[in-house]
């Protein structure tokens, strides 16, 4: 669109610093790049520029009328066009991406066991210390149950990877309501890659304003503690309204004002509703303050395409984001399955490294 | 090594040859154009990353690779405008780039005082064009020379129409979230009135009143001797009703406050000793929306980060929306053309025709944000307690 010389005019320009050409030189250089003003909305038109002018706009319009129609059935033609070859590419794009996803998925299996999935991280040269991962409820009848599952085998990998710190966030927060469920159920998948009770990594699981459940790191397995953090949409925007809230009403009061309202400040309050749980009633022995990083430091995303769907905002300043992609389509219909496969693209991307056949 | 730089060379000289350049930007045009006859959102992010890198991997001067950058920009704001996109908004300059070299920062403060005040010398043409400039950000951060040139850019396009371009400054969007409570927090505790506007919509004394003349059985002879109100019960009752519902609105919104609050002070002045706020209750979502630099723009639809760097970066944290699609492409800032936009934009305009076929599937949302944001929580709502029930 722009020519090399007129790029090499606005370069020199650039290195004077806008001292060589006067303002009519430049409105004189972008001028065939303006668009005509007979396209612009009529009112505009008419009110910048005097009535004999836009009399004659009107007739130069209504010379070209086949013009302009053609013009459009052109690009209605292209639209078509482009997006029937862009449609095939993509179709062909996923193809090809199921496949090594396939074969990814036989070499990179985990078969259950710890030190398959430890082997698989092995090499990495970094490992997220908090992984976030966003979910999404399905719309069939044993949903729940199957999202719970998704949790139990995310938990179960991120364990064996070494990872302690995990957070799911699913929007709706239908997982914040059957905690101790869930936390049954994790605890069997747990048994089912490590065996007996005593080699299990002890578990913590717990929910914005909810009380820690599962047992506190008092186990004597070799294995590393494992925190899970359950999300939902109301931990995000929602909690910061509540915050305004509240401080406007302390702001009312006369306790605080606005002036004290820093990003320190705000960062603490939001930072502490999901890194402090609340205590255990009855329970005497402290659970230590800060036992999850407020902000992750990876973000996966199993879906077609990256969105955050609603994820808390202030905590993802940082976070690196890795989505899994459109490849299921066509084979799953609905959604993306959580695939071990999946999980380990995205360690594997955050380390910067490439996944290759054989392991 | 040599080769290659050969091979460049002459992609260069070709691409620069009279016919091809024609024939590109004609393809380029009409690429545009057929873009335009489908769904574009409406407002786009970007997040110039790779100026540094680029200049670093071509041997030139940092500062030559941030002009680079800005014709990069060019180019894509013209694609973008004139694709349909009505917001573009860029994330120029971090808080957090003040920490680096003095050198860097003051040679892109030049060249932002330099850009911006060519851009209000042609204020007719803009004018005419209808592009509005906002610069979004601690502007209190930036030195005086600067400042001038922003608020002069911004004032001489401020009455401007349809396009918006958004230039996040000394921006970051923690910084911003923080600004917004702040100003939320300062709204709700300046006091509505001097005398205040009673919380409870109805009056104590009135309500004493009717109870004395209920038990006095002699209505109508007391209530006409009351100030505002009518001599029939019934009609109190309509009256306290209607203030019910004019002091709602108080709460609602700030802005109908004035002309509705002056309405019935004259009936209520006579208590309120302490100074009465508006309910914080009433602060949503939509107040700190409201709050936000990017006030009045539609939701974001597409932000676009270059360079492989897959985070945000403190951008626009708040305005990626539950369906806002963030795009991380591996390409510099500067080579950044409409080549690499298209595949994004074809893959956003597929998506959104898809769903608009058929509205159940995943990704869908429609363009309208603002409405459906809140049908979405209520069915969230009720198929949060639809699963409760399971």
């Amino acid at each position: 669109m722009v020519t090399q010389e007129e790029r090499n005019i606005l370069r020199a320009e650039i290195r004077s610093r806008g001292n060589n050409l006067s303002a009519e030189d430049r409105e004189t250089l972008i001028k065939p790049y303006l668009p005509d003003p007979a396209d612009l909305p009529q009112t505009r038109s008419r009110a910048s520029t005097a009535n004999s002018s836009s009399h004659s706009r009107r007739q130069k319009a209504r010379r070209t009328p086949i013009r302009t129609f053609l013009k459009s059935q052109i690009h209605h033609l292209t639209y078509a066009l482009t997006h029937i070859i862009f449609g095939i590419i993509v179709r062909l794009l996923q193809a090809y991406h199921a496949v090594v996803d396939r074969v990814f998925a036989v070499v990179y299996h985990h078969h259950r066991t710890p030190e398959l999935i430890r082997k698989d991280v092995r090499g990495l040269k970094r490992l997220p210390q908090h992984l976030s991962v966003i979910l999404t409820l399905r719309t069939e009848d044993d949903a729940l149950a199957v999202l719970m599952d998704e949790v139990a085998e995310l938990t179960a990998w991120s364990a064996c990877a070494g990872i302690s710190q995990l957070s799911i966030y699913e929007k709706t927060g239908a997982l914040k309501s059957c905690i101790p469920a869930l936390h049954q159920i994790i605890t069997t998948k747990l048994a089912s890659y490590y065996g007996s009770p005593s080699q299990q990594p002890s578990l913590q699981l717990f929910a914005p304003h909810h009380a820690v459940y599962g047992s506190t790191s008092d186990s004597k397995s070799e294995v590393p503690p494992l925190t899970l953090l359950l999300l939902s949409a109301t931990d995000g925007r929602e909690t910061m309204v509540d915050l305004t809230k509240t401080l406007a009403e302390m702001s009312q009061n006369g306790k605080l004002s606005p002036e004290d309202i820093t990003p320190e400040l705000v960062d603490a309050e939001l930072s502490e509703i999901t890194s402090q749980p609340l205590q255990p009633e009855g329970r005497s022995d402290r659970v230590p303050a800060n036992i999850i990083n407020p902000e992750p430091d990876l973000l996966l995303i199993f879906g077609p395409y990256l969105k955050l769907d609603g994820y808390p905002p202030w905590q993802i300043r940082l976070t690196e984001m890795y989505c899994t992609g459109d490849r299921s389509h066509g084979v799953g219909g609905y959604g993306e399955a959580v695939e071990y496969q999946g999980f380990m693209r995205g360690l594997w991307h955050y380390a910067g490294a490439q996944m290759r056949f054989g392991r | 090594m040599a080769g290659s730089m050969h091979l460049s060379r002459l992609r260069n000289w070709f691409l620069a040859s009279p016919p091809i350049e024609f024939a590109i930007s004609n393809l380029k045009e009409l690429l545009v154009g057929a873009l335009r006859q489908g769904p574009i959102p409406q407002h786009v992010a970007f997040v110039m990353d790779g100026n540094r890198r680029f200049a670093r991997s071509h041997g030139i001067e940092t500062v030559e690779g941030h002009n680079l950058g800005f014709e990069a920009l060019a180019r894509i704001l013209e694609v973008c405008y004139k694709s349909g996109v009505k917001v573009v908004t860029i994330y120029a300059f971090s808080i957090e780039n003040f920490k680096r070299s003095k050198f860097e920062v003051d040679a892109l403060m030049d060249m932002a005082r330099v850009k911006l005040s060519q851009m209000a010398q042609h204020g007719d043409l803009l004018d005419r064009y209808g592009a509005k400039v906002r610069v979004l950000g601690r502007l209190d951060l930036l030195k005086p020379d600067v400042l001038a040139a922003v608020n002069k850019a911004v004032e001489s396009t401020s009455r401007n129409g349809d396009c918006v371009l958004n230039i996040c400054f000394p921006y970051t969007s923690r910084d911003e979230i923080t600004t917004a409570i702040r100003s939320t927090v300062e709204d709700y505790s300046t006091p509505l009135q001097a005398n205040g506007v009673p919380r409870t919509p109805f009056s104590e004394s009135h309500i004493r009143h009717n109870i004395r003349a209920q038990t006095q059985g002699s209505k109508p002879l007391d209530s006409q001797s009351d100030s505002g109100s009518t001599s029939a019960e019934s009609s109190q009752e309509d009256d306290s009703i209607l203030r019910n519902d004019r002091s709602n609105r108080v709460y609602e919104s700030g802005s109908s406050f004035s002309s509705s609050a002056t309405l019935h002070l004259d009936k209520n002045g006579s208590h309120g000793d302490k100074p009465a706020f508006m309910s914080p209750e009433t602060i949503s979502r939509q107040t700190l929306n409201d709050h936000m630099l990017t006030k009045g723009t539609p939701p974001l639809d597409l932000l676009v980060r270059t360079s492989a760097v897959e985070r945000l970066s403190d951008f626009m944290l708040w305005q990626c929306q539950e369906n806002t699609e963030i795009v991380f492409l591996d390409v510099l800032w500067p080579e950044f053309d409409l080549w690499h936009f298209l595949p994004v934009l074809l893959g956003w305009q597929r998506r959104i025709s898809k769903s608009r076929k058929n509205p159940d599937a995943e990704g869908n949302f429609a363009g309208d944000n603002a409405e459906s944001s809140e049908e979405d929580l209520d069915s969230l709502v009720l198929r949060q307690s639809k699963l409760k029930a399971i």
